[in-house]
């Protein structure tokens, strides 16, 4: 059994760290992102191996849902550049192989000390780190919630969350601010990929898939309370469910118009900052819930926070898609 | 029981990391896709089978999100990257 599994975490860091190797030294953009692909599930199935399935849901999520059609969609848009601005998309760009070398060790020099602090921080760990899983299984009748994963993220220090919550926001604002605001002009005006818009297997797809997706979404949400699960799992999933009808070609921007948009992605940041701003009022600590209300909050805190992450995460996806000037 | 299970987890692994050859080979970019779409398909199956070797029910849900979100790589290559992929088969 021991030895089973010996080899597999072997050969799971083999294939890891052959993934990351091939997916960086590849010239051709789109194995890259394939190979990104599939580092994405083995790095899930480390998360797994190393008792961190919260991690690991999140990283099937965002890696399965977003990052793959995130990455083709920057890929297509760079070949439509490619058409236009005839310099500068950074792989063919080799003028001189000495160049190039030079340019190699200088960044491997530059890296040596990054990798020797990082060998230092493992080695002058201490051998066996209590950590605080005791005090927080002690306290855990007083988070609202059975899962001390939850507890941590919204309870004891839910303003890393809330602080996360606002990056998400300016990530963004970031995004929108280098280009147009409209969350997305229809998929006509996207690339010649697409004469018909429309097309029966997808539609079905969509048919079946998107509702799965919605039901999955609140399902995480929910079972975040005493299981693996929460809100940035669920919001990445409807995330994904946003993505999938924007790639569908279905008018999402009807619905979600511009100011609905807007409104939805900062109700988390929003709710969030005047749940901290009341519990620090009366309860006299930043984002401190009273225990007989506390599971309450959570959800409602959750389940705000799962609407702007899946709304803003759409935007990003939706952002990144060309629009012709 | 386990045992099998693990054993059947490894051998699974095996075969992903063998599939890597057809990521890495190509020749164009649908049959590195597939590949990598299969890779997704095989990590479901290993999920679904450490869930039951360590008895950790938190893994079924993983390889739902893993089943279910596979579609929409798989989507979005066939929306974004394929038309301008027919032509240029690399090496």
């Amino acid at each position: 059994m021991t030895l089973l599994a010996w080899g597999f975490d072997g050969l799971l860091l083999l294939g890891l760290l052959g993934l990351a190797w091939k997916a960086l030294n590849s010239t051709d953009l789109f194995s890259a992102i394939a190979l990104f692909i599939a580092f994405g599930l083995l790095m899930a199935l480390v998360w797994v191996r190393l008792e961190a399935p919260d991690i690991a849901l999140a990283e099937a999520a965002i890696g399965a849902g977003l990052s793959g059609a995130l990455l083709l969609a920057a890929l297509a848009r760079l070949r439509g550049m490619e058409g236009n601005v005839t310099s500068n998309t950074g792989v063919e760009e080799a003028p001189n192989n000495i160049d190039a070398r030079l340019v190699q060790w200088l960044s491997a020099i530059l890296l040596l000390p990054v990798l020797f602090g990082l060998v230092y921080g493992v080695l002058s760990l201490p051998g066996n780190a209590v950590g605080l899983s005791a005090e927080i299984n002690a306290n855990l009748a007083a988070s609202g919630v059975s899962n001390p994963v939850t507890a941590v993220l919204l309870n004891f220090r839910a303003y890393d969350t809330l602080l996360e919550v606002f990056v998400l926001l300016l990530a963004l604002i970031a995004i929108w601010s280098m280009g147009s605001i409209q969350f997305n002009r229809s998929i006509e005006t996207i690339g010649k990929t697409s004469l018909e818009t429309t097309s029966s297997v997808l539609d079905t797809l969509v048919y079946l898939l998107v509702p799965v997706l919605m039901m999955v979404a609140a399902y995480l949400l929910w079972v975040g309370a005493h299981a693996p699960g929460g809100a940035f799992q669920a919001g990445s999933v409807l995330a994904a469910a946003c993505v999938l009808l924007l790639l569908a070609g279905w008018p999402l921007h009807r619905l979600l118009t511009a100011m609905r948009l807007r409104l939805l992605a900062v109700a988390g940041p929003v709710v969030f900052v005047s749940m901290a701003a009341y519990s620090l009022i009366a309860e006299g600590a930043l984002l401190q819930f009273p225990p007989e209300h506390a599971g309450t909050l959570i959800l409602l805190l959750e389940t705000v926070a799962a609407l702007s992450i899946a709304v803003t995460l759409a935007a990003l996806f939706s952002g990144g898609q060309g629009q012709h000037e | 029981m386990q045992l099998l299970f693990l054993a059947v987890a490894l051998f699974l692994l095996c075969t992903l990391i063998a599939g890597m050859w057809r990521v890495l080979r190509g020749p164009t970019a649908a049959d590195r896709m597939l590949a990598a779409q299969l890779f997704g398909t095989t990590a479901v199956a290993i999920l679904l089978l450490l869930a039951e070797t360590y008895d950790n029910p938190a893994l079924r849900d993983v390889a739902l999100v893993f089943a279910l979100l596979a579609a929409v790589t798989a989507v979005a290559f066939v929306r974004r990257a394929w038309p301008e992929q027919v032509d240029d088969r690399s090496d």
